[in-house]
């Protein structure tokens, strides 16, 4: 596969806002290698998001980061017009909830690029990666054709 | 219909309401307003200090050592009261929950609940331009929301909130007019509320072409950053019966909570902590939504609203926003749920001013006692329903009601 090995102390220093953990690191450490990772249950298969060491369907705690496939649908979005300083993003921006192909209600939050005109729910999506001044950011584009 | 047994129904009593002027810039720190809102609540409850033995205080983060903020630690002695056996910090409805346990268990008798808030520069970017509160957001005083990754968020934001407005709409129809319907009752009635910062009312055409902030959010669904502070004096019954004609009991309760994420991006519409938090209040009481006189949904951002009137029963899931319509007064520009229950007759958080809903707390005593004022009081109004806190954690069910 080739993906480049990436320490921990690399981990830290590309997020320093991050409140990194033993049971989140290989979700960011992904991030640096542009694969989107997500904990899963080695167990029963089910995908355990926010990143939690413990299964919460069979309460194992064999507990594995596992690339998601990147397909999704956009659940919910907002386009953000002013605000806060947000590291890497400017504004006008499309911001999402996208429910990951993977698992019914298993969601992450990203921005969505490459949508003209007024973003619509239930929209099918993949995975970008967005490389920002704040570093790696997976985002979510319509599939072509869809 | 009570499902199950609620031995503290009426048991505990408010006997105390005080507050702090609210303002944009008071030029005061939180410690100064909450402590006059807490003297003010113990001369209105005709306690004297020493009778003081518990006390909930402002505050999250550092909890019960956060030092020169409004926080038990330093409200004890700030207030000149020797004892204590009963005290923490809390935040939103969910103090009073605490503290009415705490008096019914006995674990203290008279307790005195502080709310103090500041426009804080996680709310408002002008606030980072005065010294005070650019210093205060550096010592745990003010909570504050983390720099996070992108895609750990919008914790406290807007964003979730406007997401499922757009996913709401969607889904059920609504127009945006729903949420502005919200806004301009609030309005309405805080012109009507001399306390109120924002007391100049505007029309529905106005609400929508206000500059929006996250889309279809804009800046009249959000609430409006003060200074200010609440407080209350609670002690059971049998002791407020003793001090006052007119106590208010709290006669049910619950703290909704939902699993959810830290991100605020799992669940959907209709599964989230405020069906959760009624749902456990009127397993709770014999009355029913519809014998409400008085209903304060939050208001920290107005499609909170739309859930809580929705969760507390008054319109099945995704109806909420036809009933709001059906419900509105456009001579008064104000709602009267079905015809009757009143909303936010104080302004609430969006235009009295964003106490953490503990205003919504005071307005309510103020009302039932029957003291709100020409304008304002809601003719022989004995029930007042909560809903306060956010559309995705620990929402405070709270009903009131008078004799």
């Amino acid at each position: 596969m080739g993906v480049p090995a990436v320490s921990d102390q690399e981990v830290f220093d590309a997020f320093p806002d991050v409140y990194l953990t033993y049971d989140n690191i290989e979700h960011f450490r992904g991030l640096l290698q542009h694969r989107l990772l997500i904990n899963r249950c080695a167990e029963c298969g089910f995908w355990i998001y926010p990143l939690r060491p413990l299964c919460p369907q069979c309460w194992s705690r064999d507990v594995r980061a596992t690339e998601v496939s990147g397909d999704g649908v956009l659940y919910y979005q907002t386009t953000l017009l002013e605000g806060r300083r947000i590291d890497g993003f400017e504004y006008p921006h499309l911001a999402g909830g996208v429910e990951l192909a993977e698992q019914k209600g298993l969601r992450y939050l990203a921005p969505i690029v490459g949508v003209t005109g007024d973003a619509v729910e239930d929209t099918p999506v993949r995975l970008v990666w967005l490389d920002t001044t704040a570093g790696p950011v997976a985002g979510f584009t319509p599939r072509a054709g869809e | 219909m009570a499902t199950r047994s609620n031995p503290i129904q009426d048991q505990v009593a408010i006997v105390g309401v005080g507050s702090a002027p609210y303002s944009r810039d008071s030029r005061r720190s939180l410690l100064d307003l909450g402590l006059e809102a807490a003297v003010n609540a113990i001369r209105d409850a005709n306690v004297d200090r020493s009778q003081i033995d518990g006390i909930c205080g402002t505050g999250l983060g550092l909890g019960i050592m956060v030092t020169h903020g409004p926080g038990v630690l330093s409200l004890q002695g700030a207030l000149g009261i020797p004892s204590l056996s009963w005290s923490m910090n809390g935040w939103l409805g969910s103090h009073l929950v605490y503290a009415a346990n705490a008096v019914y268990s006995g674990t203290c008798d008279y307790c005195l609940i502080v709310q103090a808030e500041h426009r804080i520069t996680a709310y408002s970017q002008a606030a980072s331009q005065d010294p005070f509160r650019l210093r205060a957001s550096r010592f745990g005083v003010h909570s504050t929301v983390p720099n996070v990754h992108y895609s750990e968020g919008w914790i406290h934001g807007a964003e979730s909130y406007a997401a499922f407005a757009n996913r709401y709409m969607h889904d059920y129809g609504a127009p945006r007019e729903t949420f502005g319907m919200f806004a301009v009752n609030n309005r309405q009635w805080a012109s009507q509320n001399p306390a109120a910062v924002k007391r100049t009312p505007f029309t529905m055409e106005e609400y929508l072409e206000a500059r929006m902030i996250r889309k279809p959010l804009g800046v009249l669904d959000m609430d409006l950053p003060v200074d200010g502070a609440e407080a209350l004096v609670i002690t059971t019954a049998e002791r407020a019966k003793d001090l006052r004609p007119d106590p208010v009991f709290l006669h049910a309760m619950s703290l909704g909570q939902a699993p959810v994420a830290e991100f605020y991006e799992n669940g959907n519409w209709g599964q989230q902590a405020p069906w959760k938090a009624f749902q456990h209040l009127w397993a709770r009481s014999e009355l029913q939504v519809n014998d409400m006189d008085l209903f304060y949904p939050y208001d920290g951002y107005t499609p909170i609203s739309l859930a809580l009137t929705e969760a507390a029963g008054f319109a099945p899931q995704g109806e909420g926003w036809r009933l709001v319509q059906d419900s509105w007064n456009a001579e008064e520009q104000k709602l009267a749920l079905n015809g009757r229950t009143r909303v936010h007759t104080g302004g609430g958080s969006l235009s009295h001013g964003r106490t953490g809903g503990t205003n919504y707390y005071t307005e309510a005593v103020h009302q039932l006692r029957g003291e709100a004022g020409e304008g304002r009081q809601v003719k022989d109004a004995k029930t007042a329903l909560f809903g306060i806190g956010s559309f995705f954690h620990d929402p405070a069910a709270m009903l009131f009601r008078v004799d």
